[in-house]
């Protein structure tokens, strides 16, 4: 998290999805997000995978799944992941800022600078080859993408019918980005999302873009960081070792904690601000929800937008002529 | 044709409405582009009627200096994501969304379409367009936009990856080309219809044959006579013969109905329309963004009239009648204009409603679609006539506005097509291909 970002009451509690049974049909994801939106859980993150795996998982993009979502819930955050050397920064910047639009506010991005050979070789192109600059293109990526959500100043939308002014020309503003990698022109086609800027996430040893990251994912537990668990949870000890043998036994690391034990060992670990968590079964997913979820202690949400649940102030636009110098200093 | 040949109706979804001031209307929801309830409403609206699909386009610029002259091509929800809101709020009608190869990488358009089609139970198609916008290249990383043939050589590459990645199961695909190096597999099973529903429009030659040879939908912008879409039509046909695929292409041009219960108030739908039109001597035609469809000649004032028809209009007031000593001295072009006037207004020279001078300016720039005017037989009438004499097998609806335009489309014209055993009463089958009439295609 951004030093100061968080107001200090705010507490949270993510679902990060992937796995067949979880996302690999639309009944089970609509499945999955209702589910866990009635047992309050602030938001999900969904998976977007640029290269077939082993696994069989073949979730939908997480730009589709994200919006059907949106449509077929009410309360709960939405999260796509989205990686920067896969994706063209005006594109992403007008699908996260249209998914914000569709789902009131609740809608955020989680950025990935990482490559893999498997997805390097899917994205090759004249003009493009993801394996080069791909460090370099992410840092420009994120500010980027930023400067294009506030490429239209709240208001400027006019559609004012009496007058027969449509939009304010004065009030949309091209980004001219020129850098080392990427040239965007602006202004983007889509007009200030609700949340002014949505809630961006970065695993925070993804350097090249947890500098601009609102929310920053880790596992091992930092005050100013969401902490990152998979958890290995039944009511017997036991059984929930054996949950994790099955696995193949994983072990923690930078990125992940691995927590196994009842339901109040798992939660006496998880006393923390935020927690983002990890599932790839159902099965893991429901005893979670049922067994630990209702023992963390958690306050209300202080709105309806996902920037509310993180407690990060209203986002000033940078174009705006006047800005509160207060704000700035927090969140983008 | 086919005995049991079927009329197709899709619904153009502009949140402005297709018509430049349908926005002002004082019944049109007037930031409809971004109430996300009202595009799912007129999505079901639609889906209730029975229509084919809902069609959403895209332009990969923004240009706020076409407000006037094309707000709907300012700022827009991404289609996709507009799409995957649609069909979760529908069971049945197809969803078309407008992607630009030029701009985007095959391996995610490919993963994109065949996610909508996954999530929608096989109703996604794609209107593939290589662009018009050079301001969309300086979005994207480039310093130029490229030239026609490159770009239709780019999108019939992006199109025949898509389909092999579609097609691939787990398999590599190993594309290497000029242009691309693609392995795949995709992580996505195959799209419930095989090869999602492909749509293409325009008249230029390498469009044409793009859509006949690939597409199972097109569409084109208006032709201005009858001989005009007669030749399309056939164009379109014997192209597609070439290939297999005369009865495999569904032709369905942009139609704007303005229809109300009587013939009187679709002309004072009609005229209120063109009267919410700011009529601006600087009428911006942008160098960058091109006017959508609408092309040049877009200025709507009494110079810009005065030229079109070959007389001085300049100086009176636009609701007076023209005497009809002025209007017999129009150019051959002037003619033409004065009946496409008559035809929408049933006003005329010297008749009981006479021509007025605003009458001549709404008549000046080129329309972006076929516009009738009229009461819900009128309407009828029309498809009938084109899609029994060889000009469409059926329409891609254009409301003026929305969702006003929407409903009285669907409320008055449709059940009018159904009584006429021209339009179907329920749809056949769950899948796009189903309403289309086509076969879910086999693995290459």
């Amino acid at each position: 998290m951004r030093s100061g970002a968080y107001s200090s009451s705010a507490t949270t509690v993510g679902y990060q999805l992937s796995g067949m049974d979880l996302t690999g049909l639309p009944s089970e994801l609509v499945a999955t997000a209702q589910a866990a939106e009635t047992a309050g859980v602030d938001y999900l993150v969904l998976p977007d995978r640029t290269a077939a795996r082993p696994d069989g998982a073949s979730p939908p993009t997480a730009l589709i799944a994200a919006a059907f979502l949106a449509a077929r819930t009410d309360e709960i955050g939405i999260v796509v992941t989205a990686a920067t050397a896969y994706h063209e920064p005006y594109s992403l910047a007008r699908q996260v800022a249209s998914l914000d639009h569709i789902g009131a506010g609740r809608v955020g991005w989680f950025a990935d600078s990482t490559t893999d050979a498997a997805s390097d070789a899917n994205h090759r192109r004249e003009g493009h080859d993801p394996a080069r600059n791909a460090a370099a293109r992410a840092q420009e990526f994120v500010p980027l993408v930023r400067d294009l959500w506030d490429s239209w100043e709240d208001g400027a939308f006019v559609h004012e019918k009496d007058t027969g002014r449509f939009v304010d020309p004065a009030r949309i503003h091209a980004v001219d980005h020129v850098g080392a990698v990427l040239a965007v022109r602006g202004p983007l086609n889509v007009i200030r999302p609700p949340q002014g800027q949505p809630v961006v996430f970065a695993r925070a040893a993804d350097t090249p873009v947890a500098d601009h990251a609102d929310v920053l994912v880790s596992g091992v537990p930092q005050a100013d960081h969401a902490f990152a668990v998979v958890p290995f949870v039944a009511r017997d000890e036991a059984v929930a070792r054996e949950l994790h043998a099955a696995a193949g036994s994983p072990a923690g690391d930078a990125d992940n904690a691995v927590i196994v034990g009842t339901p109040e060992q798992v939660a006496a670990q998880l006393r923390h601000p935020h927690v983002l968590v990890r599932f790839t079964t159902r099965g893991q997913l429901a005893a979670f929800t049922e067994l630990v979820l209702p023992l963390l202690d958690r306050s209300a949400p202080s709105g309806p937008t996902l920037r509310a649940r993180f407690g990060l102030p209203a986002a000033p636009n940078r174009f705006a002529p006047t800005q509160d110098k207060e704000l700035t200093g927090n969140a983008r | 044709m086919p005995a049991d040949r079927e009329l197709h109706l899709g619904l153009m979804f502009w949140a402005t409405g297709t018509h430049q001031a349908g926005w002002r209307h004082p019944d049109a929801c007037a930031d409809a582009a971004y109430d996300i309830e009202l595009i799912l409403e007129v999505s079901r609206t639609a889906e209730r009627a029975k229509l084919d699909f809902v069609f959403l386009g895209d332009r990969l610029a923004c240009d706020p200096s076409l407000q006037h002259s094309n707000p709907a091509q300012i700022s827009r929800l991404e289609p996709f994501a507009a799409a995957a809101a649609i069909a979760a709020a529908t069971t049945h009608i197809g969803v078309v969304v407008t992607a630009n190869p030029t701009y985007s990488d095959p391996y995610g358009v490919a993963r994109n379409l065949a996610s909508l089609d996954h999530i929608s139970s096989g109703r996604a198609a794609w209107n593939l367009v290589t662009g018009a916008d050079a301001a969309a290249a300086l979005n994207y990383s480039r310093d130029q936009h490229w030239d026609t043939q490159k770009r239709y050589d780019w999108a019939e590459e992006t199109l025949l990856i898509a389909r092999a990645l579609w097609d691939a199961g787990d398999e590599p695909i190993n594309h290497r080309s000029e242009y691309f190096s693609i392995d795949g597999p995709l992580d996505l099973p195959r799209p419930p219809q095989g090869h999602i529903v492909l749509l293409n429009a325009g008249t230029s030659d390498q469009a044409r044959e793009l859509g006949a040879r690939y597409a199972d939908m097109v569409f084109a912008g208006p032709q201005p006579t009858l001989a005009k879409r007669k030749e399309y039509y056939a164009d379109i046909k014997s192209r597609a013969a070439k290939y297999g695929r005369e009865h495999h292409v569904t032709v369905v041009p942009g139609l704007t109905p303005i229809v109300a219960p009587t013939t009187e108030e679709a002309v004072a739908l009609h005229d209120q329309l063109n009267s919410l039109i700011l009529l601006d001597p600087e009428v911006e035609v942008s160098e960058l963004v091109r006017a959508g469809g609408i092309g040049e000649g877009f200025k709507r004032n009494l110079t810009s009239a005065s030229a079109a028809f070959g007389v001085e209009l300049r100086g009176n007031d636009l609701d007076a009648v023209v005497p009809a000593e002025t209007l017999a001295r129009v150019s051959d072009d002037g003619r033409r204009r004065l009946a496409e006037i008559t035809r929408l207004t049933r006003r005329t020279a010297d008749g009981p409603d006479r021509i007025t001078y605003a009458d001549l300016v709404h008549a000046t720039p080129q329309q972006l679609s076929h516009v009738v005017v009229g009461n819900p037989e009128e309407i009828a009438d029309e498809i009938q006539l084109w899609f029994e004499d060889g000009m469409a097998d059926g329409f891609n609806i254009y409301p003026a506005y929305v969702p006003g335009s929407v409903t009285a489309f669907t409320e008055l014209v449709v059940p009018e097509l159904q009584r006429r055993g021209l339009f179907r009463k329920d749809y056949r089958g769950r899948m796009l291909r189903d309403h289309l009439g086509l076969e879910v295609p086999g693995m290459r």
